[in-house]
Parts: C-alpha cells; structure tokens; sequence
C-alpha cells in the first residue's frame, strides 16, 4: 500500500470520528482481542462455560491463528457432547499446530463420537506415532477407542491385547464387556453398530473374555460353556474355550478346542497362535512353525504372530532367523517384557552379548515396573467401577 | 412412540424460556438479519404446525444458522428430527439445546431417548436418570416413556435390581403391564439386553418371567406359581430360570428355595448371585459353617466379589469371629460404600465391640445414604 492510496484518504473521515466516538483503547482490534481473549479465560475458569464459548469463537474470529483459543473452544464443546463443533475447534488447532500432541486424540474422539471411524483412525495412528504425549487418563481414553478400531479394522488379536490390560487394570464395564466380545469373536464392528440380534453372543464372549484377563477363570467357563451351547458354529467361540482351558493348564481340551475353531475359521491367527505354543510345549515345532508362519502372514502387524514364530525358530535352533522376528515383535510391542526376554536369549545364542544383556535390562525394567503397578493395583479390594464413553 | 413425544412437545412448548436477544452486530446488517431470521422463525412454525415436518426441519435449520444459539428453534428441530427417527442428528441438535438450558429435563429426556435409538446407551442412561431426577412435570406420556427406557438400559448394563425397582414404581404407577413382561423378564433372568436384542428362541421364557414377577408384585401368587411351573418344565436348563424361582421360594417355602438355588449353581457354577443367595439364606437358618464355608468358596471364585465378603462377614460375625467378620464387612464396604446394608452390618459389629467412634460413622453414613 501507498500513501497516494484513494482508499487511505478515503477512509480518514470516519476513522476520525469513530476516534472521537469511543475510547481509543477499545477500537483497535488487537486490544478487543486481548479483551475477549481475557474474559473467555475468565468465564472459563469460574465454570462459566456457554459464556467462554461465545468468547473464545469471537477471539478466534478475530485472531484465527489464536491456537490456545481453538484449543480451549473445542475443549469446552466437548464436555458440552456437542461433537460437530468440538471436532471442527480442534482441527484449526492441530492446523496451527501440527505437532502430534493430546488435541490429536480430542479430535479423533470427537470424530468416534460422530462415527467417522476412518478419520478418528487416522488421527489416533497420529498420536500414537508422535510419541503418546499427554496425561494417563487421556492415554486410557485413547487405547480404549483405539482398541475399539482395531476391532473394527479386523485387527483382532491387538485390540484384545489392549482391552485385556484395561481389565486387568480398570475392572469391569459393560462398554469394556461388548468391546471384549467384539474382537472375542472377531467381529469387525464397534459397540454401536453390531446388529441387535448379537446382542447375547457379544455379551457372553465379552464376560468370558472378561474373566480370562483377570484370571478368573472358572467364572468365565461358566459364559464359554452358554456360548459352547448356543453359539457352537460361530467364530471365536471354541478359541475362547480353548483359551480358558489352556489358561487351565489343560492343554489337551485346550488344543482340541482351537482344532475346532480352525476348522470354523480357518485364518483365526489367535488360534493358530494359542495351538503353536501348545506345540512348542510339546516340542511338535514343526506343527508350531508351520502354524506361526501361517499367523504372520495373515496378520503381519501382529506382536504376538512374530514372538511366537520367534520363539519357534529359537527352539528348532535358528537364532538368527529368530532374533529377526523377535525384533519385529518387539517394535511392533515395545513394552512386552516377554519379547525382550526371548529376544536376549537369542541373541546370547548368537553372542551378542551386549545386545543380550541390553534386552535382559528392559526385560527386568519393564517388569520392575508391572510389578509396581499390580502392588499399587492390589491395595484397591476390587476393580474401578464402570468408565465414561468419553 | 411418536404419539407419546408429539404431546410432550405441546406440553413442554409454554416452558420455552423467551427468544434469546440476538448477538451485537452492526446494525444495517442487524436489522437485514433480524428480518430474515424472524420470516425464517414464523415460515418455521407454520411449517410445524401444519405437520410439514421436512419442511420445518429446512427451515428451523436455515433460522439457526442466522441465530445458532435459539433455543425455541434448537428444541422443536431436535424434536422434530427424533420424530423423523433421524436420531443422530436429533441428538446433535438437543446436545446445543441443552447447552443453552443445561438443566432442562424435557432436553435431557428426549436426549436419552434420542441416544438409547441411536445405540449410545451409557450416554442415553446418563441423560435419561439426570431428567428424570430433575423431574418432567405433569407429562405423564414422556415420564412413562422415559422410565420405561432408563429401566431397560439399566438391566443392559447388569444393574438389575435397580431396573426391577423402577418397573415395580412404574407398574405401581399404573402402567400397561403387558408391555413390561419382556423388561421384567429380563432383568428378572439376569439377561443384560434390550428388548430388541432378545434372541428368537429365548422370547417366550422371558416373557414367562417377566408375567410370573408382574404376579408376584400383584400379590396374584397362585398365577405366579403356575408360570413358574411351566416355566421350569419348559427350561429346566436355561441359567437364571432356578435363581428367579428359588428367589422366589425362599421367603415361603425355604427348604424348596435352598433346592433351586443348588439347582441353579449345578447349572452354572460361579453364579454368583445364586452363591451369595444362598450363603445368605444358611446364614439366617444359623446354617454357619454351611453359609461360610459357601462364601468362602464363592471368594476363590471371585476375590473381589463385594458382596460375597459382606456374606463371609455376617456369617464369622454370627459365629463370634468379630474380628474376621469386621474385615470381611470392611472389605465389602470399600467397593460398595452405598450399600446400606454393609454399613449397618458394620455399624452393629463396631457397637458389639465397643468402636464408639467407628460406629458412630457407620451410622451418620446410613443416614446419609437414607435421605
């Protein structure tokens, strides 16, 4: 712009008088802003919530790179459930800053609230790579939606892993029951959508489920024996059997049961695993490689399919191929302590020993730590009570 | 169902708080805003009551995107969506509504009823139980409805005594029992699911269950007896159908009640509610070691079941294990400090044993949890 601007002297009259209108302080837009801006926060903190809301959609009209404004708006909407507007207020902010921390997990919430699973996927897989940053209860919200994709995605075998840690550590739910169910019986859906007809289906193999992660087993036999009775054609249901038989140490019952669910589904890389390790046992470890190989392939993105393959391979004596696929598991799960301890027994038999006693520390770390959460864990006399959606 | 809401529209319309002044702008726009708005607000209404439901749903949402904040327009399009059976969006639409009217019971009504369609049941009951608490007045169709509901999402997530409480106010209250065989039933199996979950092959049990407990509640105890006759020919392995009849018996006829108890627990082994039932009932026949020893059993099965260490407690109590016993209460008290029962237990065992203090709390907890 030039000073010889038409629109510069255009403009000077009614600057002059709306100078002389109001206070010089109020008008320029930067001073508005730090006004509003002020009281947004204001409102906000006395609990004041539909009155920052109007606040801070002013401020960030103003200033729509005010990226705390954005952030705080779409906080605000969404303790109001009102998703659409939440969701649109955190993607300005993680437009402004891209950096994958906790607003990531605000907006694939808000986006699992609206059933837009693909997006709210995609912004967790975010979080998940940037590093997880944020507090503990914003990390357990987030596993828990993201154990409810992976059941959807048909990654059955990863959401179990994650839901049966939110067992152990947070007790029963009846959310925690149909997610447990779904990805029980491979049910490529979330609890909202699944046809009304499943209902019992997804409830017994959820309790059954339930009870296999805590360790109780015989109540969840009682649930496997009722799904055994009406639901013995359906997937998933004789490897729940199986699961908790084997948790028994009845390996033979056990085996027996995952045959079965073989010849149902034939790609049920859970059984396929649970009846490899029976062989590893049994030192069949050409059954067991046999069937690992087979569990990787169907599910490359599985820990579990590399660990135990990894395993074989290091029983038949193939360190080298072992350590390759004990290494996949571990990067795919770097926090399974078992991983890191099959993985320094086989680099010892290759002698690498410094690699070896690395992995036997984050083997010891990893369950220093467990140990500590289980000992904090048990001075509660029973588990927390049933969990928000949120 | 849509006969039920469109009258709990017309009731709820006088209650409407006045249109909200619109927001400051600058005053020719104002003023061009103001008009468009107010054409849209009265083509929006005449729509409406003129039963051109689509019509009113376009227009109600070309009015708030002028005024998003007005809340008349917010509640007649969000009821107008659920009359649509377009329940997501409803529930979107009474979510803003409720933003304005935070303590609306009719909004937190028709948001529970809108969530429960939409398959959001904990959200559903959340809203459902906050407006019935807050109180939906003298619309009885929507009070009804609403009741309905909540106990039905009650038993979907395992509260069941809860549930049978409320259908019990609900059929005290006057309403049709016939519709409430299958929610009785229900929750009086035990069977976590709505009524549109309800497998083909478990339907007529249900219902069957769900007329013997509307019976028994209508002291028409002869026509209880006979469904459960029939009820027990016809499913004799079904869980849940032994627990309801032994339940059932114990008050009347003890011994009988003990025997579908064991029945049940034959059936399924860690039932828990038939253990504890039945540790129960040895305890009060002075059955001790019987009703101990079945608690203590019951704990290997499920170590933080509360209610089996509540069971434990009474039965060591009653045996002069005071010490044991208060443990055992303490324990069941940490998981389920609202359970009145506990805290009366615990409130006994102080005073039995000279806890002034301890005692003293138990008993301000029971007052608390009696108001």
């Amino acid at each position: 712009m030039t000073f010889s601007s038409p629109s510069v002297f255009a403009s000077f009259p009614l600057l002059a008088l709306l100078a002389i209108a109001v206070p010089a302080v109020s008008f320029t837009p930067q001073n508005n802003f730090d006004e509003i801006a002020r009281q947004a926060d204001s409102a906000r903190k006395e609990g004041r919530a539909t009155e920052a809301i109007g606040l801070y959609r002013q401020a960030v009209q103003i200033h729509p790179s005010w990226s705390d404004g954005w952030l705080w708006l779409g906080d605000l909407l969404y303790e109001q459930e009102r998703f659409p507007e939440a969701q649109n207020s955190f993607a300005h902010f993680v437009t402004i800053t891209p950096a994958p921390g906790p607003a990531w997990v605000m907006k694939a919430l808000c986006e699992f609230e609206l059933r837009d699973y693909a997006h709210s996927s995609q912004d967790l897989n975010t979080w998940i790579h940037g590093g997880r940053q944020g507090n503990e209860a914003l990390a357990d919200v987030a596993d828990f939606h993201w154990a409810l994709l992976l059941t959807r995605e048909g990654h059955f075998d990863q959401a179990l892993q994650l839901l049966t840690e939110r067992a152990q550590l947070r007790g029963e739910s009846p959310l925690l029951i149909e997610a447990m169910g779904l990805a029980s019986l491979r049910m490529p859906n979330v609890p909202e959508d699944y046809p009304p007809g499943l209902r019992e289906e997804v409830w017994l193999a959820g309790k059954a489920s339930f009870y296999l992660a805590v360790q109780e087993f015989e109540r969840g036999q009682d649930y496997s024996h009722r799904l055994l009775v009406d639901y013995d054609q359906q997937p998933g249901v004789h490897c729940m059997h199986g699961l908790l038989l084997k948790a028994q140490s009845k390996s033979g019952e056990a085996a027996q049961e995952f045959h079965e669910e073989l010849q149902i589904s034939p790609e049920n890389s859970e059984a396929m695993l649970a009846l490899a390790q029976i062989d590893i046992d049994n030192r069949a470890l050409q059954e067991a490689m046999s069937l690992a190989r087979q569990a990787v392939q169907i599910d490359p993105a599985n820990p579990d399919a590399h660990h135990v393959l990894g395993r074989v391979l290091l029983a038949a004596g193939h360190a080298n191929e072992s350590s390759r696929e004990l290494e996949s598991a571990e990067r795919l799960a770097p926090n399974r302590a078992a991983i890191h301890f099959d993985l320094s027994k086989a680099y010892q038999q290759l002698g690498r020993k410094l690699d070896a006693q690395r992995e036997m520390s984050t083997y010891s770390a990893i369950k220093k730590k467990s140990l500590a959460e289980k000992s904090s864990m048990e001075t509660r006399d029973a588990p927390q009570s049933p969990e928000a959606p949120q | 169902m849509i006969a039920i809401i469109t009258s709990a529209l017309f009731a709820i319309a006088a209650s409407l708080p006045p249109q909200n002044v619109s927001p400051t702008v600058p005053s020719a726009i104002a003023s061009q805003t103001t008009g468009a708005f107010e054409q849209l607000a009265q083509d929006a209404k005449r729509a409406r009551e003129e039963n051109r439901d689509d019509a009113a749903i376009e227009t109600y949402g070309r009015a708030l995107q002028l005024k998003p904040e007005w809340d008349e327009g917010l509640w007649y399009l969000g009821t107008l969506l659920y009359k649509k059976e377009n329940y997501f969006e409803a529930c979107t639409v009474l979510r803003r509504f409720l933003a304005q009217e935070p303590g609306n019971a009719y909004g937190l009504a028709m948001l529970g009823l809108s969530e429960s369609e939409s398959h959001d049941y904990v959200r559903a009951l959340g809203h459902l139980k906050q407006g019935l608490a807050i109180g939906l007045g003298d619309n009885r169709d929507l009070t009804l409805k609403s009741r309905i509901v909540t106990a039905t999402l009650l038993t979907r997530s395992e509260q069941f005594d809860e549930s049978m409480a409320l259908l019990f106010s609900v059929m005290t209250d006057g309403a049709d029992t016939l519709s409430l065989e299958e929610p009785f039933g229900l929750a009086a199996l035990r069977l976590p699911f709505l009524p549109s979950e309800i497998p083909p092959g478990r339907r007529e049990m249900i219902r069957m269950a769900g007329a013997a407990t509307i019976a028994i509640e209508g002291r028409k105890y002869a026509d209880a007896d006979k469904i459960f006759n029939e009820l027990e020919a016809r499913y004799p392995d079904q869980p849940g159908v032994h627990f309801l009849i032994g339940a059932y018996l114990l008050s009347e006829h003890p011994d009988e009640g003990i025997k579908e108890l064991k029945r049940e627990i034959e059936i399924e082994p860690a039932n828990m509610p038939a253990r504890i039932r039945l540790a129960q009932e040895y305890i009060k026949q002075q059955n001790l070691d019987l009703g101990i020893s079945l608690a203590q059993e019951t704990l290997k099965l499920a170590p933080y079941e509360p209610l089996a260490h509540m069971v434990l407690g009474e039965g060591l109590i009653a045996k002069g294990d005071s010490s044991g016993g208060i443990g055992e209460l303490e324990s069941a008290s940490k998981s389920l400090p609202d359970e009145v029962e506990v805290r009366w237990d615990l409130f006994r065992a102080y005073t039995a044993v000279g806890r002034k203090e301890d005692a003293i709390r138990e008993k301000s907890e029971i007052e608390r949890l009696s108001k």
